[in-house]
C-alpha cells in the first residue's frame, strides 16, 4: 500500500542554443539547433501514506521538476507515476482536491486583493467543502496557526511569514491527502519556520496526511523527516533514514581543537574543514580518532581544547553534495 | 456555474483596485465608436449613422476582451502553474475575469453611452434593441473565444500581446468599426459579412439600429452560431496543443 509510488521517471527538455554573434542568430531563423537538458534520469521511490519524507539534492538536482510531475503540472518522458491511485498528468479533478502544492517562493497563490477570510471562502468554493467541516477545519486552522488576527487583512499587506501561515490554511483548508512542499520556509525567519516545522508535522500526524517535502534547510528536514530521498543531476542516489546516511559518512568524525600554534600544517592530522583564528576542526576517519588525539595532545603543545563530534548534518550533506555517497 | 460566480465575484473585487485601470481601458474602447460617428456623421449626414454608432459602441463595452493581458500574463508571470492545480477547467478562470471585465466596462462605460445620447439622441426602436441582445451575447462569446484562442500563443511566443493584437486589427477593419459593412466596397462586403469579424462586433449593432430586415438577420444569426461553433473547436484544439506543450517543456 502506498501514496506515492514513482518507477523509472525521467524528464528531458528541448532547449534551445545559438552561437554568438549576428550571423549565427540569422542562421537560427531557418536552422533552430536544439540542447537535450535530462532534468529527471531515473527517479524510483514509493511513500507511505502518512509518511513525511525529505526530498533533498543540490541545485539542479531535479526535486522542484519531480515535484510538479507528481502533482500533474508536467508530463513525464518517460516513466511510471501513481499519487493516491491516480497518474497526476491526467489532471482529474478527483485527484487534484487531494493534493496541495506548496511553494515557499509564492507561498499563497491567492489574489492580493482579497482578504484572508475571503481567500478561504473562495477555496471553499472551488474544491466544494461543505460548510459544517470547512468551519471546523478553519478553527483548527486558525488556532493552530495563529490566523485569527491575519483574517480581515488584506493579502497584499501580509509579511512573508504571514503568507506563509495563511497559504497553509489555503492549501490545507480542504484537508488534503498528499502535501507537495517545495522549500517551505524560504526566507522565513527562525520563529515563522519553526511553526511551520510543528506545524506540518502535526497536521501529518492528526490527519494522516503523506508529505513530500523538498528544502535545502536540513532543520526542516531533520526535524520532519524519518526518511530522505537524496537526489542528484536527475538520479536517486540514496533512500533511507538520516542516521543511516551519517553511517554511510560514518569513516568521519569531526575534532574540534582549540589553540595550537598559527603557523601550524594541520593537514597532517586529517582534512581541515574549517579553520578560523585559533580553532580548527579536522575531518578524521572514525577509526583513526584515537590514533590522531594521541598525536595531536603529543606533537601540539600549545592545545587548549579539543572535542569529537558527530559531524553535523548540513556538512554530511555537503559532503554528499560534492562528491557523492 | 456557481463556479464561474464565483470567479466573477473575485475578480470584480480585484479590478475594483485596479478602477483606474479599467477606467483607461474604457476610455480607449469608446474612442473609435466616437470617432466613427463623428466621422461618419458628417461624411453621409442622410444614412442616419449615428444609431449604428451609438449601439455600436454598447456592443463593444459588452464584447471586449483582453486575454493578452490576463491569461497571457499569467503564462508569463509563471501564475497559470497554480491554476493547472485547480479542480476544474482553468479556462473558467479566465472566463470568469473576462465577465468581471466586461461588468466593469458598463458601470464606467454607462456615463458616456449616456453623455453620447444626450450630444446625439438616437431613435433607435426597443424592438430592434430587443432582437439585437441574443447577438450581443453570441458576440460576446465569439469574441472572447477568438481573443482566447490567440491568447494561448503565450505557450510559445513570448509576445502574445501582438498575436491578439493583430486580431483586434481585423476586427476593427473587417467587424464593422472602421465603416459600417454595409459602406464596403463590394468586392469586400461579401467577405465582411460572412467572417466571423462582424459577428463579433457590427451584426449586433447592425440589429439594434434597424439596418437589417427580417432574412438578413436570421442568416447574421446563422453566421454567429457557425462561428461560434468554430471557436469553441479552435480554442480546445489550440489549448490541447498549447498545454501539451507547457506541461512537456515546463513551462
Amino acid at each position: 500500500m502506498h501514496s506515492v509510488m514513482v518507477d523509472g521517471l525521467q524528464m528531458a527538455y528541448l532547449v534551445p542554443v545559438k552561437a554568438e554573434g549576428l550571423r549565427a542568430a540569422f542562421r537560427s531563423l531557418w536552422h533552430r539547433a536544439y540542447k537535450r537538458v535530462e532534468a529527471v534520469r531515473s527517479v524510483s521511490f514509493s511513500v507511505a501514506p502518512g509518511e513525511v519524507v525529505g526530498f533533498i539534492g543540490p541545485n539542479g538536482a531535479g526535486k522542484t521538476t519531480t515535484l510538479k510531475i507528481l502533482s500533474g503540472v508536467l508530463h513525464p518522458t518517460a516513466g511510471r507515476v501513481e499519487v493516491v491511485g491516480h497518474t497526476p498528468w491526467e489532471r482529474r479533478p478527483a485527484y487534484l482536491r487531494q493534493i496541495a502544492m506548496i511553494r515557499g517562493s509564492r507561498p499563497l497563490a491567492a489574489p492580493v486583493e482579497l482578504t484572508v477570510q475571503d481567500a478561504l471562502r473562495f477555496q471553499q468554493l472551488i474544491y466544494e467543502v461543505p460548510e459544517a467541516q470547512f468551519r471546523r477545519t478553519l478553527g483548527l486552522l486558525v488556532e493552530m496557526l495563529h490566523l485569527e488576527p491575519l483574517l480581515q487583512r488584506q493579502i497584499r499587506a501580509l509579511s512573508l511569514g504571514e503568507k506563509m501561515r495563511a497559504g497553509l490554511a489555503w492549501s490545507l483548508v480542504y484537508q488534503p491527502r498528499v502535501l507537495f512542499l517545495d522549500e517551505p520556509t524560504l526566507g522565513l525567519d527562525v520563529t515563522a519556520a519553526q511553526l511551520m516545522r510543528r506545524f506540518v508535522g502535526t497536521y501529518s500526524r492528526e490527519t494522516g496526511a503523506t508529505v513530500l517535502l523538498t528544502s535545502h534547510y536540513m532543520a526542516d528536514v531533520e526535524s520532519l523527516c524519518r526518511r530522505i530521498l537524496l537526489i542528484d543531476k536527475g538520479h536517486m542516489t540514496y533512500d533511507g533514514d538520516l542516521a543511516g546516511l551519517s553511517a554511510r559518512m560514518a569513516p568521519f568524525k569531526l575534532l574540534k581543537v582549540a589553540g595550537g600554534d598559527p603557523g601550524l600544517d594541520w593537514s597532517r592530522f586529517g582534512d581541515v574543514v574549517e579553520q578560523e583564528g585559533g580553532r580548527v576542526s579536522l575531518r578524521v576517519r572514525r577509526e583513526a580518532v584515537p590514533a590522531v588525539t594521541a598525536r595531536l595532545l603529543a606533537e601540539v603543545a600549545s592545545i587548549a581544547d579539543l572535542t569529537v563530534t558527530e559531524p553535523p548534518l548540513e556538512s554530511v550533506i555537503d559532503q554528499v553534495y560534492r562528491e557523492g555517497v | 456555474m456557481r463556479l464561474l460566480g464565483g470567479y466573477v465575484r473575485r475578480y470584480f473585487l480585484q479590478w475594483l483596485a485596479w478602477r483606474s485601470f479599467a477606467l483607461t481601458l474604457v476610455a480607449n474602447q469608446a474612442v473609435t465608436p466616437l470617432v466613427g460617428l463623428a466621422v461618419w456623421s458628417t461624411v453621409l449626414p442622410e444614412r442616419r449613422l449615428s444609431d449604428y454608432f451609438i449601439a455600436l459602441l454598447f456592443v463593444r463595452l459588452l464584447t471586449s476582451s483582453y486575454e493578452n493581458h490576463t491569461f497571457s500574463e499569467w503564462v508569463y508571470q509563471g501564475g497559470f502553474c497554480d491554476d493547472l492545480l485547480l479542480p476544474h477547467p482553468p479556462v473558467l478562470v479566465t472566463l470568469g475575469e473576462n465577465i468581471a471585465i466586461r461588468i466593469w466596462h458598463i458601470i464606467i462605460g454607462l456615463p458616456i453611452v449616456a453623455a453620447v445620447v444626450l450630444f446625439a439622441p438616437p431613435s433607435l426602436r426597443w424592438q430592434d434593441v430587443a432582437l439585437a441582445l441574443p447577438a450581443v451575447v453570441l458576440a460576446a462569446a465569439i469574441r472572447f473565444l477568438f481573443t482566447y484562442a490567440l491568447a494561448l500563443s503565450a505557450f510559445w511566443i513570448e509576445r502574445a500581446h501582438s498575436v491578439v493584437g493583430l486580431g483586434s486589427t481585423l476586427i476593427f477593419l473587417l467587424g464593422g468599426e472602421a465603416a459600417p459593412i454595409a459602406l464596403l466596397p463590394d468586392a469586400v462586403r461579401p467577405w465582411a459579412e460572412a467572417l466571423p469579424f462582424r459577428a463579433m462586433l457590427g451584426f449586433p449593432a447592425e440589429i439594434a439600429a434597424g439596418e437589417l430586415n427580417g432574412a438578413a438577420v436570421g442568416m447574421g444569426y446563422l453566421w454567429q452560431v457557425i462561428w461560434l461553433a468554430v471557436m469553441v473547436v479552435a480554442a480546445q484544439a489550440v489549448w490541447r496543443a498549447g498545454i501539451r506543450r507547457y506541461t512537456v517543456v515546463g513551462g
